[in-house]
């Protein structure tokens, strides 16, 4: 288990790396000059070649591309990410910012998805067959297939526009109006955790199923235990083993609709910043943003692999 | 059940094609006809769907939309699976170095989050449908890799690959003869449940202003235009959506039940009905 661990973690690094390279070339082979875009804002583009320099001196980008490359590695490591070409403040301070609200967004629809996941999984799995789990199972695939944008559209109309439910879009801080920060984000986080929703129902419902086929279930009820009993003491902990490799998938879910969910809500997070920074071609924000998010997922699919083998001792993993 | 769901699935793929097929042949308008005197109309006997911002026809329109957003789908899929495939083969029976090679890079390309990724690509080519589909096959092939590689590493210790070689076949000939068909069931229904994703990846791209470019009618260009009109012109952005879902839901009815029927070992999913004993272990 150790071995195998320590050779998942080589890997991580190692796939690290590569993505490092690849963002850093994405990032490079944007199109447009980043300079001239600093010039057209703040000098209306008229310049001599002296602040020409300057600027692509102080963006680092006079330099040969393997240096940039080490340079901005290294700088990455002590944290420091950058400065925005759009805006000129330093990325580390922006995300900074924008971390928390992104961070309540995730949290959010992660309670959602689960929530949704788990019971409908549930009912479904204990009522197979009947009517009810037909309607869930359509409903489970009907979740994982609507588009983040389409079912935000609907939401609006439905609960903003037509009847004044909730805030079409907007964010307000949590320490400004508790109910006002709920009240905006309640749309938002369900829109993200939708797809969660499908995917953990789906999964939750086949892994319950399988539990429940077997030998030491029905010594349970042999026992004179009710249904719910043996759901709650028996089934439902060795159920959720297959479960956690989900948590994986559902993240990637929900960071790819963050960028989405952010920018149709107007929402100042992470998403946002990084859709807005391909629009301004702003590269040390698109990289800040794409190698943080790979470092995330990477980090979930390690732990992932680590509670996996630890919740399910049969997993001797063959290195 | 399950057969009942994959029919519904085809018939509505099937519908699509049909209608992407002769989409100029069906429409009511002229797609690209503007009348600024009836903008975002509501549903009228000459517009069922109303209009949208320069009174073009809003039927025809979502119409003529069928094809590029089916083309861009369908096509991504194929490009990718085809270099997905290429790699998984190469990967899978020549082990060692390359094999290595190949998965660290399908490793690094599933960490990246997918929009973005593309949506930088699309602004580095320049916005347009080659660039979209471009940009998603440079993403998308890694799944097939991935699945065609573990096929391979399990098919090519089997006897019948043993006896291939016995007989003195060369490695392009095991890979392209013996291994290649026996890999197609997995990669189908990897492709039918990849279309929907690109699809849908589509439509984000396009409602994020980076897709096909105007005159071109996506749906999810239509969307992304009709939703800046959501409360004067509610279908102008609801229609076009819907259209996405479906099409994406239909794509993933397919997946499964091609799924369930080519490969049980491969089913972990809710439209399963009867979970084997054999599973449970």
């Amino acid at each position: 288990m150790k071995s195998y661990l320590l050779k998942r973690l080589l890997y991580s690094l190692l796939t690290l790396w590569l993505v490092s390279l690849f963002i850093f070339a994405i990032a490079r082979i944007l199109p447009g000059d980043p300079v001239q875009g600093v010039l057209m804002a703040s000098h209306m583009g008229i310049a001599d070649n002296n602040l020409i320099e300057g600027l692509r001196a102080k963006f680092g980008i006079d330099q040969p591309l393997p240096i940039q490359y080490l340079v901005w590695v290294k700088n990455f490591i002590i944290g420091d990410f950058g400065v925005s070409i759009a805006s000129g403040e330093k990325v580390f301070e922006m995300f900074m910012k924008r971390l928390p609200v992104t961070l309540e967004l995730f949290m959010g629809s992660a309670i959602w998805s689960m929530l949704i996941g788990f019971s409908c999984g549930i009912i479904s799995a204990v009522r197979r067959n009947s009517f009810l789990d037909h309607l869930l199972t359509v409903g489970a695939v009907l979740g994982l297939s609507i588009p983040v944008f389409w079912e935000g559209i609907v939401l609006i109309y439905l609960l903003s526009v037509m009847t004044h439910i909730l805030p079409p879009s907007g964010y307000v801080p949590f320490t400004e109006s508790i109910t006002g920060n709920l009240l905006a984000m309640a749309m938002p986080t369900f829109i993200m955790g939708t797809q969660g929703a499908g995917l953990i129902a789906r999964y939750v419902r086949s892994s319950l199923l399988s539990v429940l086929g077997q030998d030491f279930i029905r010594t349970a009820y042999a026992k004179g235990l009710s249904e719910r009993q043996v759901l709650i003491r028996h089934a439902l902990k060795p159920a959720m083993i297959p479960v956690t490799t989900v948590a994986g998938l559902t993240f990637g879910y929900v960071t790819a609709g963050s960028f989405i969910v952010e920018y149709m809500f107007a929402i100042p997070g992470l998403g946002r910043m990084g859709v807005n920074a391909i629009f301004a071609n702003d590269f040390p924000v698109i990289q800040a943003t794409l190698f943080i998010v790979a470092i995330n997922i990477l980090a979930v699919n390690f732990l992932v692999d680590v509670l996996y083998g630890y919740l399910d001792p049969r997993v001797k993993v063959r290195s | 059940m399950k057969n009942r769901i994959f029919i519904v699935g085809l018939i509505i793929i099937l519908g699509f094609l049909a209608i992407a097929a002769i989409a100029p042949q069906i429409v009511p308008c002229d797609p690209e006809a503007q009348d600024l005197y009836h903008v975002l109309e509501g549903p009228s006997r000459q517009h069922l769907l109303g209009t949208d911002d320069v009174g073009r026809d809003l039927l025809s329109r979502v119409i003529m939309g069928t094809r590029p957003t089916l083309f861009i789908g369908v096509t991504a899929t194929f490009l990718s699976s085809v270099i997905g495939v290429l790699m998984g083969l190469i990967a899978g029976y020549k082990g060692g170095f390359i094999d290595m090679f190949i998965m660290r890079l399908t490793d690094t390309f599933m960490c990246m989050p997918v929009l973005i990724v593309v949506l930088a690509l699309v602004a580095v080519l320049g916005p347009g449908i080659k660039s979209v589909i471009m940009a998603i096959t440079f993403i998308n092939w890694t799944s097939f890799a991935r699945i065609v590689r573990g096929e391979v590493l399990f098919a090519r210790e089997l006897p019948y690959v043993e006896a291939a070689r016995a007989m003195g076949a060369s490695g392009l000939r095991i890979i392209f003869f013996h291994l290649l068909p026996n890999v197609t069931a997995p990669v189908i229904v990897t492709a039918s449940i990849a279309i929907s994703g690109n699809i849908m990846l589509e439509s984000a791209v396009s409602f994020l202003g980076l897709g096909a470019q105007p005159p071109t009618s996506t749906w999810g260009n239509e969307l992304r235009i009709g939703y800046s009109y959501l409360e004067i012109a509610p279908l102008f952005s609801l229609v076009p959506g819907a259209l996405i879902t479906l099409s994406v839901l239909a794509f993933n009815f397919i997946g499964d039940g091609l799924r369930d029927t080519f490969d049980p070992r491969l089913s972990n999913t809710l439209l399963n009905k009867n979970v084997k004993k054999s599973e449970v272990k």
